[in-house]
């Protein structure tokens, strides 16, 4: 089998049934993409599939052979980050960071998607993905932000300067 | 105070967003074996015949059982001088269900799952507790040897007690007393990254240990004790945590790991499955409390009397802690001046429960201010205004008798009241934490105040 994984043709050497998401961590040791639940219940694992959104723990890697797969590695670097990527470090959108590749990659998919900035839009967009920590509000912030287009300066200001673009205090 | 007001990049925040944070499962050691729990299927057994051979018998499979302990009993608490409770592996009696009893360590996951799948044991099921309010019965199921509850506060206690002034004059004088009860349930605290460990046993006789821990030095202790080796042969890699909220306090999965990495001399992982994680990691426990106040017709609170009973589950771990922070709590954030308050650390057939966001805090918090709503109520008072009356100002006493020097409460209620928008009369809304005086200090409060300058 073969994967185009980040933009890289990559032969597969597990099993047919062995999941997207043993692959990409075991096999081909690309981790951003996490095994929270291992059933498609929490969204940690999710990566694009040819553009679109998927549980890569629920996906047998043969269901998808030939395919096109895009993991938060694949968005952008530390030094060149993607809008998203950008926005979800600018709007404080991760905490611990456990489910954050999975919100990102729903995101991407989002916006991808032509989506907007409409909150409820976004709730539906990342419905299927749990987060623990924050409460979603930054995170939906940092999607809003994305889909309207906005740049992000993500240096460190001075004190008493900045407070007022912060997730969720507007 | 470069700090405060600046925009500050979080530490790991680029790290998250481009995938490159390094959670335990994400560390690659090659040549790791997969580790599985074989658990126990009841609630309250003994257990005979626990036999391991035909896993052993496998190919790679290392097996540790509790004969495989050097310490099997060490509690999180023990380095305070408490007596433990809890073996690291189950041993003739299990008293949870999912408690752990042998663990495998083997080449994949899959074999891990099958060498777990050929142990057998033989369990007398015996009847479970899990209501507390049923563990002082005469009849109720025996969890442990000495008893149902928690018996080594201070002076060996079976209760953690607080007595201030005097409660029966308290109760005397009241006008009416407003009693309630108050029983939040146990939650789970459902981290995205379950609990997770690698060890890897290195060529200098270490052991390095990479674990999802949020209390690194507690986990060393606690391993190092089972093991009974120096704190220098264990390197213990931390600080990423993929959730926790409380729920990786515990020591839960590096000590096992340990002693299979020194058993098998190879690199071994352990990463708890969705259903092991809700089904066998604790829980934040659930609560009974019982309040009962002396209140006067005009709104002030002379007394309390509380009762609370503290489900540990099937092993104490922190719950003697969170049960003395409850207690010094149980007054929320009001002034009591006579009090009697009894709680006992409880244990059920439940999984062991510890701390979550507030330990032992919370559930009294949710009672108090829940009854203080009651008594306004009852009273027909504006609950904003009892709640102003009654509050801590600077030099009334904790129920542990300790002087507020900077009390918080009376500008948190006058922010909560503006925020909602409930007008107070200009007596309530000009109130500050400064010391009681005039109508605000009767009779009944002088004696508790104590000199916030001497604390």
């Amino acid at each position: 089998m073969n994967l185009t994984v980040n933009g890289v043709d990559t032969t597969i050497e597990s099993g047919p049934l062995t999941s997207l998401l043993d692959v990409l961590r075991e096999e081909l040791g690309i981790t951003s993409a996490k095994a929270g639940c291992e059933q498609g219940g929490c969204g940690a694992c999710t990566v694009l599939v040819n553009g679109a959104s998927r549980r890569s723990c629920l996906t047998p890697v043969a269901s998808i052979d030939g395919a096109a797969v895009t993991t938060v590695e694949g968005l952008g670097s530390p030094e060149h980050m993607s809008p998203v990527q950008q926005a979800f470090t600018h709007h404080y959108a991760a905490q611990c960071g456990f489910c954050t590749s999975g919100m990102m990659m729903a995101a991407q998919a989002y916006i991808e998607g032509g989506g907007s900035d409409d909150h409820e839009a976004i709730q539906e967009a990342l419905g299927g993905h749990v987060c623990r920590c924050t409460g979603y509000v930054k995170i939906i912030d940092a999607v809003a932000a994305v889909a309207r287009g906005e740049s992000f300066d993500l240096s460190v200001t001075a004190a008493g300067t900045a407070m007022t673009n912060i997730g969720g205090m507007a | 105070m470069k700090a405060v007001g600046a925009r500050v990049p979080r530490y790991d925040g680029i790290a998250h967003a481009t995938g490159r944070t390094v959670f335990v499962d994400d560390v690659r050691i090659p040549g790791t074996l997969w580790v599985k729990a074989f658990r126990s299927p009841v609630h309250n057994a003994m257990m005979t015949n626990l036999d391991t051979s035909k896993a052993e018998a496998m190919k790679g499979v290392h097996v540790i059982t509790s004969e495989s302990v050097p310490l099997l009993e060490y509690g999180h608490l023990s380095a305070l001088g408490i007596p433990a409770d809890e073996p690291l592996l189950a041993k003739d009696e299990v008293r949870y269900l999912g408690q752990p009893i042998a663990v495998v360590a083997a080449p994949s996951e899959e074999a891990a799952m099958a060498a777990v799948a050929a142990i057998t044991a033989d369990f007398e099921e015996q009847p479970a507790l899990f209501d507390v309010r049923k563990a002082f019965d005469a009849d109720a199921p025996v969890i442990h040897d000495k008893g149902n509850w928690y018996t080594h506060f201070e002076d060996e206690m079976d209760r953690r007690q607080i007595r201030k002034g005097n409660i029966e004059e308290a109760f005397d004088r009241a006008d009416l007393i407003v009693q309630g009860v108050y029983r939040p349930a146990a939650i789970e605290h459902a981290p995205i990254e379950t609990q997770v460990c690698q060890v890897v046993p290195e060529a200098n006789g270490r052991l390095t240990i990479y674990s999802c821990t949020q209390a690194l030095y507690f986990s060393m202790g606690v391993v190092a004790a089972h093991l009974q080796l120096p704190l220098n042969k264990l390197k213990v890699v931390g600080g990423t945590v993929g959730g926790g909220f409380g729920g990786k306090v515990d020591t839960a999965t590096e000590t096992m790991c340990a002693l299979l990495a020194q058993k098998s001399g190879k690199p071994v992982k352990w990463r708890w499955t969705r259903e092991e994680e809700f089904l066998c990691s604790s829980t934040r426990a659930p609560w009974h409390m019982e309040v009962a106040d002396a209140v006067t017709k005009d709104g002030w609170i002379l007394g309390r009397k509380m009762l609370t009973l503290h489900d540990a589950g099937a092993y104490s771990r922190f719950s003697p802690y969170g049960l003395t922070k409850h207690s010094f709590h149980h007054t929320g954030a009001y002034s009591i001046p006579n009090l009697e308050f009894n709680g006992y650390v409880v244990y059920t057939n439940r999984t062991p429960t510890t701390a979550m966001r507030g330990f032992g805090v919370t559930s009294v918090s949710f009672a108090t201010e829940t009854h203080m709503s009651r008594i306004a109520l009852e009273l027909g008072i504006d609950p904003f205004e009892l709640r102003l009356k009654n509050a801590n100002r600077i030099g009334d006493t904790s129920p542990n008798q300790i002087p507020y020097t900077d009390p918080s409460t009376v500008p948190t209620i006058l922010a909560i009241a503006d925020a909602v928008g409930h007008d107070l009369t200009p007596e309530y809304a000009g109130m500050t934490p400064a010391p009681r005086s005039g109508d605000l200090l009767p009779e009944h409060l002088v004696g508790q105040l104590g000199n916030p300058e001497a604390h």
